[in-house]
């Protein structure tokens, strides 16, 4: 990792924010510092109050407690239309009514600049976001999910926001376009310079694009940090599940010295100690289906479990296989290069090294 | 399967058309019989002048009932569309405590009789000691077409996105350039149509004008008491030249709302 050129300090801060629904909590005490000028993705499943927190960063709705500052001044209470930010809807909230030139310019509108000036700028951002000029006219209606995508990334630029919030924007367009989507929006903000925080489902997304990731769960960020930590560091079980397939085995400490004993899976197996909580007696084995290998006769590892496999898949250049261990079901993947045959019985050893395991506290 | 299909299509045409005589006859014959240079209501008609027509046009009393009726219309128009515009977004927008009980306060005036409503107005009028007038009646008819008027527009409202002005106001627009630029440039339509409503029902409104106008007269009430007493031709003739008046109403009302239709699909 290169280090930044200058210490960059947090545009935008959040301490101790929480949002509540009555009595259901939507946002549970947020502790998040949004350094200026970085691409910050939060992912998590539905319901875990994405959202929410990111209306409250864009004036829509008001935290129940806690305090947000942008520069550091507190603008818990600053409407939308006084802050120096953009949210991009899921929607796209594109107005019907009016011309793609007339959705781009609308901001400099609202502030009184000329028409002239309007369509000048307008014609100059059509040309960053990709849209022909002859587009200006167009009604967005008539527009395509991509194209729509790019005026409503146009119009938010025309506000000129210092932070650019996006909440789910790619979410219903198809997985090719989606690719060139995400490529571009990465161009932009290096372009740009400008703060992007964005919010998706899809942890592929956020691996591609984030300079840091926030993980969600009901309501808590879990984890924040750059997607090689989420990736390789994960906290806690939910964030090690949440990066991707995943085999887990729960374990327990043994006497001191010997190996962990497995819970869920019988064996004794060597155990890196969690990474959060060294002196844990309780935790979860995290292994990557990329990371266990089948053990031929004369191959080694430190750990190692009996299965049968029972199903095998073809992820184009893997494969991947399941193999039940017990009552488990253990994945496994392997370059079809490496791929052995599998015995007629179709019995294998897997096997693993303690340091290819991330350990996660229980 | 042809013959069953070119039978099917019989019976649709037979039955269109036995629906336009039977809806569009009875005014024909309103339409004839003020044409009629009798005196008294009759059919067959046996001879045919313009008489009664002009004497409609050119008759002072008439033109100050059509008047009258006009400025209610328009008055009814105009206030029950500001009032409705409002109450349509509380009744469809925004989430708020009362809400399902002002949506049954609202849309029940709707099926009130309309005679026991104009009593129970009349019975108020007096009781509170005020004069009924036109002025009553407008009230009257705005109690019952508010409602009417706020259905038309809640559906518009109903499909408007209301990301749409939290995404105007996030661009940087104050509240009123949120309503001017986007709120009601989309509601237009339905604002429109709401609108055509409030005048056309309340142009036709027979029995809240017959218990609130008071001594003043509106078309329908002058038709209906010219009915009971002193028939002349003119009374068919206004009664045409009325449903003329409101079917042109229509006519350019549509064609304004299909204008508006075509200029947001441009
Ligand atoms: N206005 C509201 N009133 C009551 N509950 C709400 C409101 N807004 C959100 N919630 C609740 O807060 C929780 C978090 O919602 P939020 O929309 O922030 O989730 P999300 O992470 O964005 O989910 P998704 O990925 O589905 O968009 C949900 O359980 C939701 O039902
Ligand atoms: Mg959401």
């Amino acid at each position: 990792m290169t280090q930044e050129a200058a210490p960059k300090l947090p545009i935008l801060q959040l301490v101790g924010v929480r949002k509540t629904f009555n009595d259901f909590v939507a946002v549970e005490k947020i502790d998040l510092d949004v350094i200026e000028g970085e691409f910050l993705t939060i992912v998590g499943p539905s319901g875990s109050g994405k959202t929410t927190l990111l209306r409250m960063l864009a004036g829509m709705d008001q935290p129940s407690e806690g305090n947000i500052t942008l520069h550091g001044e507190r603008i818990n209470e600053v409407p939308p239309n006084k802050r120096p930010t953009c949210l991009v809807f899921q929607s796209l909230a594109l107005f019907p009514h009016k011309s793609v030139g007339d959705n781009i310019e609308f901001p400099l509108k609202v502030r009184g600049v000329d028409a002239k000036t309007r369509k000048a700028r307008a014609l100059e951002l059509m040309r960053v976001v990709r849209l022909p000029e002859s587009y200006h006219s167009k009604n967005v209606m008539k527009c395509s999910g991509g194209e729509r995508q790019r005026v409503a990334l146009a119009r938010a630029l025309a506000y000129d926001p210092e932070v650019l919030f996006f909440d789910e924007p790619l979410s219903a367009i198809d997985y090719k376009l989606k690719k060139v989507l995400e490529k571009e929006l990465k161009d932009l903000h290096k372009e740009t310079g400008k703060t992007f925080i964005y919010i998706t489902h899809s942890l592929e997304e956020a691996m591609v694009m984030s300079d840091r990731i926030g993980v969600m769960r009901a309501g808590r960020l879990v984890q924040v940090g750059t997607p090689e930590q989420i990736y390789n560091h994960p906290v806690d079980r939910f964030v090690s599940e949440f990066v991707g397939e995943v085999n887990v085995i729960e374990v327990k400490k043994g006497e001191e010295g010997a190996p962990w004993r497995g819970i869920d899976v019988p064996g004794a197996f060597h155990v890196r100690p969690p990474e959060e909580d060294a002196e844990a007696d309780h935790a979860f084995v995290v292994i990557r289906p990329e990371y266990l290998r089948f053990l031929g006769a004369g191959d080694t590892a430190q750990n190692s479990l009996k299965g049968m496999v029972y199903n095998e898949y073809s992820l184009g250049s893997r494969i991947q296989y399941q193999v039940r261990v017990g009552e488990k079901v253990m994945l496994v993947e392997l370059s079809r290069s490496k791929a052995l045959p599998i015995a007629a019985d179709r019995s294998v050893t897997v096997g693993w090294d303690a340091a290819d395991a991330i350990t996660v506290r229980a | 399967m042809e013959q069953e299909k070119a039978r099917t299509r019989l019976f649709i045409w037979l039955w269109t058309a036995f629906v336009v005589v039977l809806l569009y006859l009875p005014i024909a014959c309103g339409a004839l019989a003020s044409l009629s240079k009798g005196r008294y209501f009759a059919f067959p008609i046996r001879a045919f002048t313009s008489e009664w027509w002009e004497k409609t046009l050119d008759s002072i009393e008439i033109g100050m009932i059509v008047q009258t009726s006009l400025l209610v219309a328009a008055l009814v128009t105009v206030i029950s569309v500001v009032v409705a515009f409002f109450g349509a977004l509380a009744f469809a927008r925004y989430d708020w405590k009362g809400r399902r009980l002002f949506q049954k306060i609202v849309i029940l005036p709707i099926f009130f009789p309309q005679p026991v409503l104009g009593l129970a107005l009349l019975l108020w009028f007096s009781a509170v000691g005020i004069q009924t007038s036109w002025l009553t009646a407008v009230f009257a008819h705005l109690v019952w077409i508010v409602p009417v008027v706020t259905l038309v527009i809640a559906i518009q409202v109903y499909s408007f996105d209301p990301s749409l002005e939290e995404a105007a106001f996030d661009l940087g627009a104050t509240r009123w350039q949120v309503m001017r630029e986007v709120t009601l440039p989309i509601l237009w339509p339905g604002i429109w149509s709401g609108a055509l409503f409030a005048f056309l029902l309340s142009w036709g409104n027979f029995p809240l004008s017959l218990y609130t106008a008071g001594a003043d007269s509106t078309v329908p009430k002058w038709l209906y008491s010219k009915m009971v007493a002193g028939y002349t031709p003119m009374v068919p003739a206004l009664g045409t030249m009325s449903t003329l008046g409101a079917a042109s109403a229509l006519l350019l009302g549509g064609l304004v709302l299909w204008l508006l239709r075509r200029r947001a699909a441009a």
